[in-house]
């Protein structure tokens, strides 16, 4: 696959660079320039519970940061969404790894379980889990791992497919004991695809982490924003989407980058 | 995917699938009778349900409304999507401005967002509907899409160029049939994505289409109507994706090779 970052032989691309030029970076942040301004040009016109201008957003989302009221709906949510990725990863992959051990469960989990999490309505699971649990914690963990373990389950497959059948025989012509090599092979061989698994369910958490709690609690960023939202407080609905982009990418660049470094695949 | 597996393996696993569905519909069965019908319904009183739901027009009415946005929030990011992303291959200092700034920044914002602000900006509507799922799914159109430019044989273009300096005649000839898979690829991934968005979307920002039903079902403790919905959506979710997209595909990928 051609590299993204070589330009090279493009249309249009006369001048051959490898790497960003002046020109371009110029464009890259003169566009966030330009957006911050014609934000702050827009909002000035405009009643801050329509268009609440840079300044004021800036100040919401340091405050859910800060002040220990916005802070402990921000931890509420992730402190969930982490719950429910791990969850979503332990379940997946040991529903993946099933149909290796039990062959017969193979159409269960490809074709039965896997086809009906995949297709089943993430605000299906929501309103569902209100009407059987009530607002919890739990509940919203319920609905967030019910929505991720799909993901985990397909990656985690794929990993299994893809991890190379040779080096297991070389392991049982070494051992008999199954579980000796199922952890000294099988799960070193699968990280890379366990730790896919956790970065797709990370960035697909957060997305559904607000819906989760828009029905299921009185605490954490959804319920925070919907508060929001109905008094008209366009500013803090604003900040609570930054907050989510700054704690997702935190999490991203602090300990899925790491992660997927250390099991990068072979 | 099943050349590992012997044929009577396949056919007791295939059994065990079978086995399994009834032993879930059983389960269910016995569940809904044991409790309240407003906390799980069992699969008659779904059924009986839906056959209300399919002859009340009223009620179908948002099947077909909650088909439009989707269709219309595909086409219209997939435009939108693909204008980018074409911006960014035909001129190259936008690159950076398109794939490091914009398409991270649509992608990282979370749907629920664009959702309330669309209220507070456009009201409670159709449009809101559309504009939500769009902006959902444009950054999956531009990530595709970025793609398939991405993979395009550069030697191919070069003998293009030597053929003819018409860019149009390239554009048409090489670079959209090349893309093709990918064409494909982003519908597909747009599609599935919009009626995860759609229901959202249409719960708190419309007034018709499915979400707005399950909203009226919700606060009518109509859980039978609920599971009725959700298991329209996994039919047809589950039917389009193995009987139109898989198949496609297939042919798609004979044609064009591994993409």
């Amino acid at each position: 696959m051609a590299r993204p970052d070589a330009p090279a032989n493009r249309p249009g691309n006369t001048s051959g660079r490898a790497r960003p030029g002046l020109a371009e970076r110029g464009l890259a942040e003169g566009l966030i320039v330009a957006a911050l301004f014609g934000w702050w040009a827009l909002s000035r016109d405009m009643p801050s519970y329509i268009l609440p201008g840079p300044l004021e957003v800036a100040r919401a989302t340091g405050q859910l940061f800060t002040s220990p009221e916005m802070l402990s709906h921000t931890l509420a949510s992730t402190l969930r969404v982490v719950a429910a990725v791990l969850l979503a990863t332990v379940i997946g992959t040991g529903l993946a790894l099933l149909p290796e051990r039990f062959p017969i469960l193979r159409v269960i989990v490809h074709e039965r379980v896997q086809p009906f999490l995949n297709s089943f309505p993430s605000v299906g699971w929501a309103i569902v889990a209100s009407i059987w649990f009530g607002p919890s914690n739990g509940t919203t963990i319920f609905v967030e791992t019910a929505i991720l373990v799909p993901f985990c389950l397909v990656n985690v497959s794929t990993g299994l497919r893809e991890i190379d059948r040779e080096m297991i025989e070389m392991a049982r012509s070494f051992t008999r004991n199954r579980a000796r090599i199922f952890f000294k092979v099988t799960v070193p061989l699968l990280m890379p695809y366990i730790v896919a698994a956790l970065r797709i369910a990370y960035g697909v958490g957060w997305k559904i982490a607000l819906v989760a709690e828009l029905f299921g609690t009185e605490s954490g960023l959804g319920f925070l924003m919907q508060r929001a939202q109905t008094q008209s407080q366009a500013g803090i609905v604003f900040a609570t989407c930054f907050a989510v982009v700054i704690v997702f990418i935190a999490g991203e660049k602090l300990v899925i980058d790491p992660l997927a470094r250390r099991y990068r695949p072979a | 995917m099943t050349d590992a597996t012997s044929v009577p393996a396949d056919r007791h696993a295939r059994l065990a699938g079978h086995v399994f569905t009834l032993l879930v519909l059983g389960a269910w069965a016995v569940w809904g009778l044991s409790v309240q019908s407003y906390q799980m319904p069992g699969p008659l009183d779904i059924l009986r349900r839906l056959a209300d739901f399919f002859t009340d027009w009223r009620e179908l009415r948002h099947m077909f409304i909650s088909f439009g946005h989707i269709i219309g929030a595909v086409a219209l990011s997939f435009v939108v999507g693909s204008a980018c992303a074409f911006l960014a291959f035909y001129l190259p200092r936008t690159r950076l401005m398109m794939h490091g700034r914009l398409t991270p920044f649509l992608n990282s914002f979370p749907g629920i967002g664009w959702i309330m602000l669309a209220i507070i900006w456009l009201g409670v509507n159709d449009l809101t509907v559309v504009f939500v799922i769009s902006m959902v799914l444009v950054p999956f159109a531009i990530l595709n899409m970025r793609e398939g430019l991405d993979a395009i044989d550069a030697e191919l273009m070069e003998m293009g160029n030597s053929f003819t300096r018409s860019r149009w005649r390239i554009f048409r000839t090489l670079v959209v049939p090349s893309l093709y898979p990918f064409v494909f690829a982003t519908l597909r991934v747009s599609f599935g994505v919009a009626w995860k968005v759609a229901l959202t979307a249409e719960l708190f920002g419309g007034n018709t289409g499915f979400g707005y039903l399950l909203n009226l079902a919700r606060n009518d403790f109509d859980t039978p109507l609920i599971f009725g919905i959700i298991l329209i959506i996994i039919a047809f979710v589950y039917s389009t994706d193995r009987w139109v997209f898989v198949p496609v595909q297939r042919r798609l990928a004979r044609h064009h090779g591994p993409a």
